[in-house]
């Protein structure tokens, strides 16, 4: 009869107790008691970790005498975990060093040379069972790896920040994202007298051609991968590349381990490759993020301070907001080295929209750098045979200037459309709005135009709401419910006959006068390049 | 095509469609014969999608009251009592007063104000109780789309948000445009004569302010109505009412008046308000919380004879039951009444072991309790084909326009003031603008002293009213089938939240170029709709109610 009975205690009693039974014997009539009994799973899962773990220890070898070039790096690892006799792992460094050279065996051994020399001794007072311990049968934590990477007190620096494109441009979330990571790392090196770097990731075809944009939007150096086979996201060589760049690129300036913080967009493609990166780098990751900031973080939680009972300031740590329940409660997740294992970088996916796009600075320097890497092959097994442009309908949102048009146009719909497009043209970034009202009219539009009148070009309570630079007004009345898709624009410039239109109310500029007229003749002055002339002379007042 | 079988589905004993005071009553009645009952409620919340004028009737000849079903609903679902009844003769500024406090307390055990939204939501919450205990509920957001039936027999109902439902009987008590009594053949749409339109106004008013306007205490309220030449020679009069700390201020009118008038029911509302005979009780303040509208049957007309078809039995408006008698409106305590009987069919057929023969009691019951004789009093049906052709009319217009008719109206003011409070006379009043316009201008002229008082207030344009209504659009629950002007212009006009030259109405008038020539017709955006009914009747649309939940929802009500 064992000294425990599992069926009459709880999970989490059960934890610590049974890892004082050494008895192989012991735990098997547990084992047998619990199956019997409730059968739960998760403590018949403890129960054969500890026999595992009892009854493996048998089966050691000397380590002072083990072949290593039998061994994985895996095996070597667990047989280093219990020599503390700095000479032995030394003789076994040597001896790895003369037998097959492997990198990741090396660290094992060095890192825990390391511990042995700075803890000198000293007692951590939690167990601690590394993973490849506790399931020594388990060749492979996850499908890809052998082993998980112990790395412990790693060299981490800067923020790395993946770049999405699509069609040859960068998404705005890449934008706000490096925005956001500009301001996070002036506030990082003021706060912590460092002098780490913003660091753009940009993966694809063609994308040599966006680093400057990176520059200008706030990174400190870009590096880039260009490959006609990278067209299209690709999981296996995207995660290659990526993971190449910020741990195994052997370059002057990349002197640490891997990055300390690396964010990506949270977007379909982001979303992939965030999980996958930050598998491979042996991290976490907090996905879906709308919040980030970095500031110092006082945790007890034993785990993570390898003393229960104490509290210790983790420093430099990434605080990442995510929404739950559909945005009814937040949390912060943080991700924090633990004693025998760090937990770098600290990754986060985040929300396209969540962060401001900045004022882009052309003049900002910085370094480019080309990531210029052959790629296997076998990394494109999968290939895209076949793919669906998916109807994204019309994104107004982001954009310099809109002119929106409004029933004002009703008298020549299809005229009242060129005028608008015309003047849209006359503009580098500008797109065509609509009020509700010209969307549900009965107006005949002739072919060439109609594929503009969409709800997908509705601005408004039920449509979209927008923030330009510029929103030109055209035959629009300012009914409440487009005001509000459109009043948090910087200026705005209303064109109406009708001098007591509400729009006048919260307009910038008003142009009285009939839009068929206006609209051709600031088209005409922007042609001149003279539009703030133009404008002046148009506006009546306000 | 196969047919799932129904058995399959859901089953309730009693179903009962809209949670208003028909529906209310009808399920509580069923519930107390412990008939177990479903509710389904289209409205975010019962009363959500509700307006009245907003005084209910607790009538003592009626069989079933609301406070029979409901004991505790006038201290929890009312406003004030109507204690004292006026009607206002309006000819420019002058204004002549009847007293009709004879006829409004003509039996009538009480009366009180209120707003639908307060009053609906309280007995759906009671009703909630009362049908759980039975082992069926009430259930909001949920729009009954159409009848199930099987081999051409009723057995159930089809939802947009719930499979279809079962049952062993079910009563409509959807309300005015019941999608179910059109589906089941009972009742159409079509013939503007037979139906009102009424708009009102919630408008804010501090209790005090009330009492002190009104000179009445806090326990205390007053109705007043309004006829004359202050609605251009449209069919129809006002209405104002006191609530606990707001008014009602309304608009009834014929909408075959409304439509032949190209008249704007916004503006009539307007002209209303902005009479100078207001600024007694207005006093140059105005807030209004909210700008509502819905057609309004005429039993006269409108209620079905026989409004029942194999398991399905209608109730309140959804039968055409309201009463306009004269200038007092009728329409919540008969659909209470209804609803009682309705149920009380079912129980007895079901008592005798002929459930489906709760139709036919239903009727009989609507007959021998009085209720048909006050929805088609046979009065007006004997004398309406007589006062209303333009002839005689045309007689009677010439009479009152003349010195002897002068002088008599002069002579016998206390004679047409009796005669407005006799139920008989009320009974047998014309649908013509003689009665509604002609007289009460001719009695305000001769009999009337003017209102000196100005009147400055500002009601809120349309686009406001709009604005401040509360809605969760979808796709569109209305689509016009012949948009030509001809077919459906008159909507623009017709339709309380569209108006000619506003763009920002459900109905607007457009004018487009089709090869060579050019065409007036009308286009539609749901968005604005208050679900009135109005386009349903006035122009050639495809008409539903919107899903559960979706489009305006009312607050006040
Ligand atoms: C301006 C105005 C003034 C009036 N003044 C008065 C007055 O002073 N006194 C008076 O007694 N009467 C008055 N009336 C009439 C009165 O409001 C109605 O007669 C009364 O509300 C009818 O009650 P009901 O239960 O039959 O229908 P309603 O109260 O209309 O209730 C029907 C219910 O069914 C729901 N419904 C409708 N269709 C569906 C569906 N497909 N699925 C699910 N639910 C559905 C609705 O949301 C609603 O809750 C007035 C009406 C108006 C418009
Ligand atoms: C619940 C709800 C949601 C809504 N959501 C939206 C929304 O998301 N977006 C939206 O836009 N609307 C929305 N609406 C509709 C909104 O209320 C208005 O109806 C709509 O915006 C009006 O469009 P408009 O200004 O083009 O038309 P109108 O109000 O008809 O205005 C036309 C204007 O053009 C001017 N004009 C006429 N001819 C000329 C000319 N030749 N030259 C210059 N000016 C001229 C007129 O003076 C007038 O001011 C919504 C409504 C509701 C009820
Ligand atoms: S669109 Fe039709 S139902 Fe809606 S508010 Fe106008 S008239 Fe009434």
């Amino acid at each position: 009869m064992p000294d425990i009975d599992p069926t009459e205690h709880d999970i989490a009693e059960l934890g610590p107790k049974i890892k004082d039974v050494d008895d192989e014997q012991e735990l098997e009539e547990m084992l047998a008691m619990e199956k019997g009994g409730e059968g739960r799973a998760p403590v018949i899962t403890l129960i054969e970790d500890r026999l595992e773990k009892v009854g493996g220890e048998d089966e050691e070898v000397d380590p002072s005498e083990a072949d290593l070039t039998e061994m994985t790096i895996a095996d070597i690892a667990n047989m280093i975990r219990d020599v503390d006799d700095i000479e032995v792992l030394r003789d076994i460094l040597e001896r790895e060093k003369a037998g097959k050279d492997r990198k990741g065996a090396k660290s094992q051994i060095e890192k825990k040379i390391n511990n042995l020399e700075e803890d000198d001794g000293e007692e951590t007072e939690v167990e601690y069972v590394p993973p490849e311990e506790k399931y020594p049968d388990l060749d492979h934590p996850t499908n890809d790896k052998q082993y998980v990477e112990g790395t412990v007190d790693g060299e981490y620096r800067d923020m790395w920040v993946y770049c999405e494109t699509q069609r040859g441009e960068l998404i705005d979330v890449s934008r706000e994202m490096l925005g956001k990571a500009r301001e996070l790392m002036d506030t990082y090196n003021d706060d912590y007298d460092e002098s780490e770097d913003v660091i753009a990731v940009l993966i694809g075809d063609g994308v040599g051609d966006l680093t400057e944009e990176c520059l200008a939007y706030g990174a400190d150096r870009v590096v880039y991968h260009e490959d006609s086979r990278l067209e299209r996201f690709r999981h296996k060589p995207y995660t290659e590349i990526f993971c190449h760049m910020c741990r195994d690129w052997e370059v002057e300036w990349r002197d640490y381990h891997e990055p300390r913080y690396t964010v990506f967009p949270a977007t379909n493609n982001g979303r992939d490759l965030s999980a996958l990166v930050q598998g491979e780098l042996d991290s976490g990751l907090a996905s879906d993020c709308s919040g980030l900031y970095i500031e110092d973080a006082d945790i007890s939680n034993p785990a993570k301070t390898g003393t229960p009972g104490e509290t210790k300031t983790f420093g430099k740590i990434l605080h990442m907001k995510r929404p739950d329940f559909s945005g009814f409660e937040y949390s912060t997740i943080l991700c924090i080295d633990k004693p025998h294992r760090d937990f770098h970088p600290q990754g986060a996916s985040v929300i396209p929209g969540s962060f401001e796009i900045p004022e882009a600075e052309p003049e900002r320097e910085g370094e480019v750098v080309e990531h210029d890497t052959d790629l296997p092959e076998e990394w494109f097994q999968v290939e895209v045979t076949e793919y669906d442009a998916l109807d994204e309908g019309v994104d107004l949102t982001g954009h310099e200037v809109i002119v929106a048009l409004g029933r004002g146009i009703g008298d020549d719909p299809t005229q009242g459309i060129e005028l608008g497009l015309d003047l849209v043209d006359q503009f580098e970034d500008a797109d065509l709005g609509l009020s509700r009202g010209v969307i549900t009219a009965s107006y005949q539009f002739d072919g060439h135009v109609e594929q503009y009148i969409t709800e997908e070009r509705q601005i408004g309570e039920s449509g979209q709401v927008v923030e330009p630079d510029v929103y030109i007004a055209a035959g629009i009345s300012g009914a409440v419910q487009h005001k509000v898709g459109m009043d948090e624009s910087d200026t705005i410039i209303a064109v109406n006959e009708n001098p007591d239109a509400d729009i006048r109310d919260f307009s910038d500029y008003y142009i009285e006068g009939d839009l068929f007229q206006v609209l051709p003749r600031l088209t005409d002055a922007l042609e001149e390049g003279e539009f703030a002339r133009a404008l002046q002379q148009e506006v009546s007042d306000d | 095509m196969t047919e799932t079988p129904t058995d399959e589905y859901e089953h309730y004993e009693a179903v009962v469609v809209g949670a208003g005071p028909g529906g209310a009553a009808a399920a509580a009645a069923l519930a107390n014969h412990g008939v177990e009952t479903l509710v389904l409620e289209r409205g975010v919340d019962a009363g959500s999608k509700n307006v009245s004028g907003g005084l209910i009737y607790a009538e003592e000849s009626a069989p079933y009251t609301i406070d029979d079903l409901f004991p505790d609903f006038r201290e929890e679902a009312t406003e004030r009592p109507a204690d004292e009844y006026y009607i206002h003769n309006v000819a420019g500024r002058n204004v002549k007063t009847f007293d009709l406090n004879d006829i409004h307390h003509h039996d009538t055990e009480w009366c009180d104000s209120v707003l639908r939204r307060k009053m609906d939501s309280w007995l759906a919450e009671q009703v909630h109780g009362m049908t759980r205990e039975t082992g069926g509920g009430l259930l909001t957001n949920v729009r009954v789309n159409g009848l199930l039936r099987e081999g051409g027999e009723i057995v159930g109902v089809t939802c947009d948000e719930l499979d279809p439902i079962t049952a062993d009987v079910i009563v409509a008590a959807d309300g005015v445009n019941s999608e179910l009594a059109r589906d089941a053949g009972l009742m159409d749409w079509e013939e503007p004569e037979e139906w009102f339109q009424g708009v009102k106004a919630v408008v804010d008013m501090d209790p005090d302010a009330i009492n002190e306007r009104f000179g009445i205490d806090d326990d205390e309220g007053v109705a007043h109505l309004f006829a004359g030449d202050l609605f251009d020679g449209v069919r129809g009069g006002g209405l104002l009412y006191t609530n606990e700390d707001s008014l009602s201020i309304g608009t009834v009118f014929h909408l075959d008046s409304i439509a032949e008038e190209k008249a704007e029911p916004h503006e009539l509302l307007d002209s209303l308000l902005t009479h100078p005979l207001l600024d007694q009780w207005l006093q140059g303040e105005y807030e209004e919380r909210e700008y509502a509208a819905k057609l309004v049957p005429d039993s006269k007309k409108a209620a079905h004879p026989s409004p029942h078809r194999g398991r399905l039995l209608l109730v309140g408006d959804a039968a055409g039951q309201m009463q306009a008698q004269g200038p007092i409106i009728k329409g919540m305590n008969h659909a209470v009444t209804a609803g009682g009987l309705a149920a009380e069919a079912y129980q007895e057929a079901k008592a005798r072991g002929n459930p489906t023969n709760a139709g036919d009691l239903y009727e009989q019951k609507l007959e021998t309790e009085g209720v048909m004789k006050k929805l088609r009093p046979a009065r007006y049906r004997y004398s309406r084909p007589v006062s209303e052709s333009g002839l005689v009319t045309g007689l009677t217009n010439g009479l009152l326009n003349s010195p002897v008719g002068t002088a008599g109206l002069k002579l016998f003011g206390g004679l047409v003031e009796r005669a407005f409070n006799s139920p008989f006379m009320l009974g047998m009043i014309p649908d013509t603008r003689f009665s509604y316009v002609t007289m009460p201008t001719r009695i305000g002229e001769v009999l009337g002293t003017p209102v000196t008082a100005e009147n400055d207030i500002e009601p809120p344009e349309l686009d406001e009213r709009i604005g401040d209504l509360t809605y969760d659009v979808d796709d569109p629950h209305i689509e016009v089938l012949d948009n030509s002007f001809e077919a459906s212009g008159t909507a623009v006009t017709a339709c309380p939240v569209s108006a000619k030259d506003f763009g920002g109405g459900c109905y607007r008038e457009e004018t487009v170029q089709t090869n060579g020539g050019e065409q007036k017709v009308v286009s539609l955006d749901t968005q604005p709709c208050v679900e009135c009914g109005t386009c349903a009747v006035v122009a050639d649309t495809h008409w539903e109610h919107p899903p559960g939940g979706k489009g305006v929802e009312y607050k006040q009500g």
